[in-house]
Formats: structure tokens, sequence, C-alpha cells
């Protein structure tokens, strides 16, 4: 009698506890749903949520459901370090970053607080581990990405081009400098420029919020560009394109992820056609993609007064992030090291070519290289549609030099 | 404003107790009390979440301390503040950097507290520069050539020139243990704190003995009208340089003091939004007071976060709650300035004037 007594104690001691109240994993979201970049945040926002539900309902972290903390901190670095404190406060143990500005501020931080940092910056600064070994991502990086849709182009237009052979290939950058995100990929891309024989033309300045860029396109008319890159995000681009359409620039535009979605067709209409970009994930409802009836499916059952028209890639990159932090916080517990330095060991650092399901490059990382994959989707506009233009492997392509471009 | 009433029963007999800081004992002892609140009391309880909220009201004060100078004591408008954060920062980082400091030097750890005073030196100058246009344009017009100042320095100079020094990009990442100051290594939230503690209290001294001086009536007279300073024999350009200098000047130590919290900057940290905000600090602190700078960085910033705590118990029943409170922020940050124009023009310090002067003068408050 006194022995089942005190077995009832313990049991209830036990179930109070804070080891067996502990069924809940919390991870903090940064949102940009008003700032600079919200353009493409707002979409991205919903996913992180929507997904982090679609963990929930398949087992959470071996049993334990994921708590989402998701704050919107408009794109301003000072309130992002606020907010991450609150989120250790929290006891986060990861978190789901957005842009490349606070994402690279806070790696210092992050770094020395031994926090899982999953950004939807895709910067190629924070890919080698020896510098930033918690800042993470799902995808292919600005600079692989850049390396590899300049190539596509070189391949698949400039060979075709009536000017092959008798001279450069010209070729410009366009973007807003004072934009880490933006200028995180430019060394890269014009180094791999270099690579391939391309005159390089002026940078020019254009604003994230830019919406009249005449200045701009002329100042590019001198140097008659075949191929411009464009490295802002969709409402800039698009408003780039149409000023280039309008006056004559006559080049190609190949544009970074953040500029790429179902949007840029829609507001840039013809002069858009032909644009060329590389994706890290298949576009929202796209056919033939595993886990897309899933996306969509939450989407709507989550979020049901957003038209399904709406809805970008951006809910997919978020549903990437999510996906592979929780594969890493799964193999992390199963390791029984569910913390920081555990999802980074036992987690990320133990993924081999896997593959979400998302229509993204299969992710590998390791303990000495963060870049997840050399093989890169590029796509074009072709009627207002997205069409798979070749797969880039530029891992493969230039092997003696992938190693020397780890971490810019 | 700035006169508070003795204490009933307190009275100066010479002009030295008349120009003591500290009054009374009573005024001794409540500084002594908030001393030890500051540098024992609230670290001891604070956790690093609520230490990194105290920096940010730090990182504010010194912004709009500057600000503050320029608006509310010398009448120069200026809507471009920022900028001189951003030189600020960007000087003491690239001190750090790239300046070939001599070892000892750095082992005695005085290679950032040197960087901050050059910071603030440049800052100081660079602000004279935007400032010469006060010698003959005032009001709006002056309003423009300070903003000028924002997308000169930052969108121009600072992205296209200085980010580029080095070749790292436009993010400047400093090493651990590169923000040393003697031999404490600037690595945690409580180092910062204390060193917050110190830069503010160190500038509103400044500040504050400034303006007791004769540069400090000088500033205030041409706030009050230029034209009768100028008659009563101030240089008028003078001493308003000289305002644009020492805001410069306070500006750049605030945001070599920036970098210490992040340990990494880029041209983002410094958008023409902040310098918006360090108006609107002043604007619901108080125009014209030190207290009101202090008052109004602890409301924009505390009373936010507490406004986002009290929203996060409700975030599991209605999430969206987390996610829409920064269009809440932003409207109660217009909404707070115009009731305080409307209701309170004088701001929050004007409150603790009178409060103050009440249980001063109590019990004959009449």
């Amino acid at each position: 009698m006194r022995a089942r007594a005190l077995g009832m104690v313990l049991a209830i001691a036990f179930a109070l506890s804070p080891a067996a109240m502990a069924q809940e994993v919390v991870i903090g979201a940064l949102s940009d749903m008003t700032g600079a970049t919200s353009d493409v945040g707002k979409d991205y926002a919903l996913g992180i949520a929507e997904a982090v539900n679609y963990c929930n309902d398949n087992g959470g972290v071996n049993g334990k459901q994921i708590k989402l903390i998701q704050f919107d901190y408009g794109y301003r670095v000072p309130e992002a370090l606020t907010k991450y404190k609150l989120f250790q406060r929290m006891k986060a143990v990861a978190i789901e970053g957005w842009g490349t500005g606070d994402t690279e501020a806070l790696a210092p931080t992050v770094t020395a607080d031994k926090m899982p940092y999953v950004s939807a910056s895709y910067s190629g600064h924070l890919t080698d581990p020896k510098k930033t070994p918690y800042n993470l991502f799902a995808a292919t990086d600005y600079s692989t990405n850049a390396r590899a849709t300049i190539t596509a182009w070189h391949d698949t237009r400039w060979k075709k081009h009536a000017d092959n052979g008798k001279r450069k290939p010209r070729f410009a950058c366009v973007y807003m400098f004072a934009s880490p995100y933006a200028s995180a990929p430019i060394k890269a891309i014009k180094d791999q420029a270099t690579l391939l024989g391309f005159d390089i033309g002026p940078d020019q300045d254009v604003s994230l919020f830019a919406v009249d860029t005449k200045s701009q396109v002329l100042g590019l008319k001198d140097f008659k560009p075949d191929v411009v890159w464009h490295g802002n995000t969709t409402m800039s681009v698009s408003a780039f394109m149409r000023d280039a359409y309008a006056l004559g620039l006559g080049a190609d535009h190949i544009v970074n992820l953040w500029g790429l979605d179902e949007n840029l067709p829609r507001l840039a209409e013809k002069a858009a056609e032909g644009t060329m970009g590389a994706t890290v994930c298949a576009f929202y409802n796209e056919p033939n993609i595993p886990l897309m009836p899933k996306v969509v499916e939450y989407a709507k059952k989550y979020n049901p007064g957003v038209p399904q028209e709406k809805r970008l890639i951006r809910t997919v990159q978020a549903w990437s992030n999510v996906l592979a932090l929780w594969e890493a916080m799964k193999r992390a517990d199963k390791a029984g090291a569910l913390n920081g330095e555990g999802i980074l060991k036992k987690g990320f650092e133990t993924m081999k070519d896997v593959d979400l399901g998302l229509g993204g490059a299969k992710l590998t990382y390791t303990s000495t290289d963060h870049r997840v994959s050399g093989s890169v989707p590029v796509y074009e506009v072709k009627g207002g549609k997205f069409h798979l233009v070749q797969v880039t492997d530029i891992k493969s392509r230039w092997p003696d030099k992938w190693p020397t471009w780890m971490g810019w | 404003m700035s006169t508070s009433f003795l204490p009933c029963g307190e009275y100066h007999q010479n002009y030295h107790e008349d120009h003591a800081w500290w009054q009374t004992k009573f005024i001794k002892g409540k500084m002594v009390l908030l001393m030890l609140v500051l540098f024992i009391g609230i670290p001891s309880v604070a956790d690093s979440y609520w230490l990194s909220v105290c920096n940010q009201i730090g990182y504010t004060a010194l912004g709009a301390l500057g600000v503050q100078l320029l608006i509310g004591f010398c009448g120069q408008v200026t809507l471009g503040h920022a900028a001189f954060l951003a030189v600020g920062a960007y000087t003491s980082t690239l001190l750090i950097l790239e300046f070939p400091w001599p070892k000892f030097l750095v082992e005695l750890g005085l290679a950032y507290p040197i960087s901050i005073l050059i910071a603030a030196i440049v800052a100081g100058i660079w602000c004279v520069l935007f400032g010469l246009p006060s010698a003959k344009v005032k009001g709006f017009y002056l309003i423009l050539t300070t903003m000028a100042a924002q997308f000169i320095t930052v969108d121009f100079v600072i992205t296209q020139y200085i980010s580029q020094i080095g070749g790292r990009g436009q993010a400047f990442s400093l090493p651990p243990g590169t923000i040393k100051i003697g031999p404490w290594v600037i690595d945690s939230d409580l180092k910062v704190y204390y060193m917050m503690l110190v830069l503010v209290i160190l500038l509103t001294a400044l500040v504050l003995n400034l303006l007791r001086s004769r540069v400090g009536r000088a500033w205030v007279a041409i706030r009050d009208n230029d034209i009768s300073a100028e008659v009563m024999g101030i240089n008028v350009v003078q001493y308003k340089l000289f305002a644009f200098f020492v805001a410069g000047f306070i500006g750049g130590v605030a945001g070599a003091f920036w970098i210490s919290n992040l340990a990494a900057i880029s041209p983002e940290h410094f958008p023409w939004f902040w310098s918006l905000w360090l108006v609107g600090v002043i604007l619901i602190g108080g125009v014209g007071s030190i207290h009101g700078t202090i008052f109004g960085s602890i409301f924009m910033v505390v009373v936010m976060e507490l406004l986002q705590m009290a929203v996060i118990p409700l975030a599991s029943s209605f999430p969206k709650l987390l996610m829409d409170f920064l269009f809440i922020k932003e409207a109660a940050f217009g909404l707070a300035i115009c009731a305080f124009m409307i209701f309170e023009p004088n701001g929050l310090a004007y409150r603790w004037w009178q409060s103050k002067n009440y249980f001063n003068l109590w019990p004959f408050s009449y």
C-alpha cells in the first residue's frame, strides 16, 4: 500500500516536472510582412506557419509538438536583435530567420550562442562553417545560383546569338548597392562572367522600393548589354524590366531568386518574357512535385482568406527551410541532443542527399561545407509561365574551382 | 521647465550651493539609489532579453541626445541624424579591422576605446559639414539639407565606397575578441549594458555641463531668437556649427557603441526611418529636456516591448496577433506622437517636472 502511494506520488511529481512538461519544442521565426522585402516576405511568413502545422500533424519532433513564435520585424536590424533575444528568453532551440541584413548582422551572435539560424537569406557568405557554423538554409546559395544562371544564359542564349564568336557578350548588374541581400553574390557573378569571357559594364543602383528606373536604364544604354543580372526583389525588378522594355534596352534579363516568382510575369508582362533565373524549389502548385499537394492543402486550410492565385514560390521556400530544420531536429532528438549544437552536429551535418520532396536540390551538409549542392535548376519565362531550361551543375563542371568558391 | 523648485524649507546661502549638481541630501540620496539600481539592481535581475532591451534604450538615448541638442536646445531641426551614427559605426569598425594598431595598444585593450573617440570626432566633423547650410537657411530648408546628410552619407558614400573597403561586401563583421576595453572583452549583453551605462552617463553629463555654460546659453538664445542672439553679440554661425559638432560627436559615440552590441554592421542598420524615429523620441520625451531624451527612449523601446509581451500570451488563441503586431506598433508610434503633440506638447519630461515639484513643494504645493 505504502509502495503504491509512493509510486503515485512519484508519478505525479514526474508528470509535473519540467522534463515531462517539456513536450514542446520552441522555434522562433523572424518575418518581414511590412518592410522593404515584404513583397516576398508575406507569402514566406505564411508558408512558415503552415509548414510548422504540417510538421506537428505528422508527429512533431519525435512526438514533441513544435511551438512557433513568429514576429514581423519589418526588416529592421535593431528590432531583429531584440526579437532574437526574446526568442532566447522563450527557450527557442532554433530560429527561422529572414533577410540577409539581419542574418549577416546576427551571424556573430548566433555563432557565439550556438543557435541554429535557418534563414531565407541564401547568401554565399553564410556557407563557410569555419566562419558561420550556425547559419544554414535548405537551398543553393545566391552565389551558386548566380553562377549557374549566367552559365545557363551563356549555354543557351549566347551560343545561338548572331554575334557569338565575333565579340564578347556584354553583361551588367542592377541591384540596390546598400542592400546586403542584393549585393551578396556580386563578386561571384562577376567572377563567373570573367570566367566565361564576358565584358562587364557599369553597375546600376536601383532601390528595392524603385518604381521608376529610367535613369538607370539610360545609364546602361551606351554599354548595350546583352544580359542584365537583377539582384533585387520582384517589385523593383519588374519596374526595371518595364522601363527597359519601354526604352528599348534590348538586353536579356537574369534574376536572383527573390526577384523571380509568379508575380514577375504578372507585373512586367511582355517585358518579362525570356527572363531566366535559378530557383531552389518548385513553383507553388507545380505539378509532379511529391509534397506539393500538402503545401496547397495546408495553405487552403490555414489561410483560406489568401486566394490561391496569389500564393507564390515563397511558400514552398518556407516549407523547404522548415522541413530541413524539422529533419535536423528529429535527428538531433534521436541522438539525445535537441539543442543548438546537437541540431547542427547531429542534425544538419548528418544529412546527405536528403530530398524534401519540394522540387529542390537534395540537401547535403558537411562539417566543412554548408553549400547544399552545386546543381541548380534554371527556369525561363515563356508565355507568362515558368519553364525549366536546364539544370546547371557548376560543381561537376568546375570541380577544381568549386572548393574555392565557398563562402563568397 | 528646466528649473525645479527646491523642497520646502531648503534655502541656498551661496552660489556654490546654487550651482551644485545635486542640491540637497535627499537628491544626492536619490541619485545614489538610482546608480545602485542601474549598476547593481538591473543587472542582477534582468535576463539577457531585458538587458538587450536596456541596451536598445541606451542606443536610442545616445542617438537622440544629439538630436535633442540640435532641435531642443539650438533650434536646428535635423532629419538625418542616423547618418552620423553610421559615420561613427563605420569609422570605429574600419579602425578596428584595418588600422595597423601597435601591438601594445591591442594588448592593453585600447584599440576600441581610441576608435570610439576618433569615430566621434570624425562624425562630429562630418556633421559640421552638413550643418554649414544652417548659416544661411532654417526651418523646412534646413530639414531638407539634413535629410541630404542621410542620403549622401549612407546611400552614397558608405554604400558605394566605404562598404567596399577590404572587399568584404556590404556587411562588416568583427571577429570575436576585437571589441575590448582594457582587460574586458565586450562579448555579453551584461558587458554591453555596463558600457552603455557609462557612455550614456558621461555624454549626458557632458551635454548638461555644456548647457550650463556660456555655450549652452548661446544655443538657447539662438533657438529662441537668432536675430536677438546676434544683436547680443553671439556669433550665431559659430555656435550653430559647434552644436552640429557636438551632436555629431555624440552620434558617433552611439554608432561606435552599436557595433559592440552586434559585432556586425551594414548600411541597412542606419535607415532614414531611424532619423525620424529619433525625432519621435524627443517629441514624446519632451523637446528641450535631457530628461525627456531618456524618458522618450524608455517609452519608445520599453512600452513597445511590454505591449508585445502582453500580446504573447494571447497568441496561442490568436496567432495572427504576433504577426500583425508591427502594424499596431507603427500605428501606436504615430498615434503617440499625435497624442503628445495635442495633449502634452512638452512631452513626458513635463509630467516628470510637475510631479517632482508637487512632492518638492508638499505640503504647500499651491
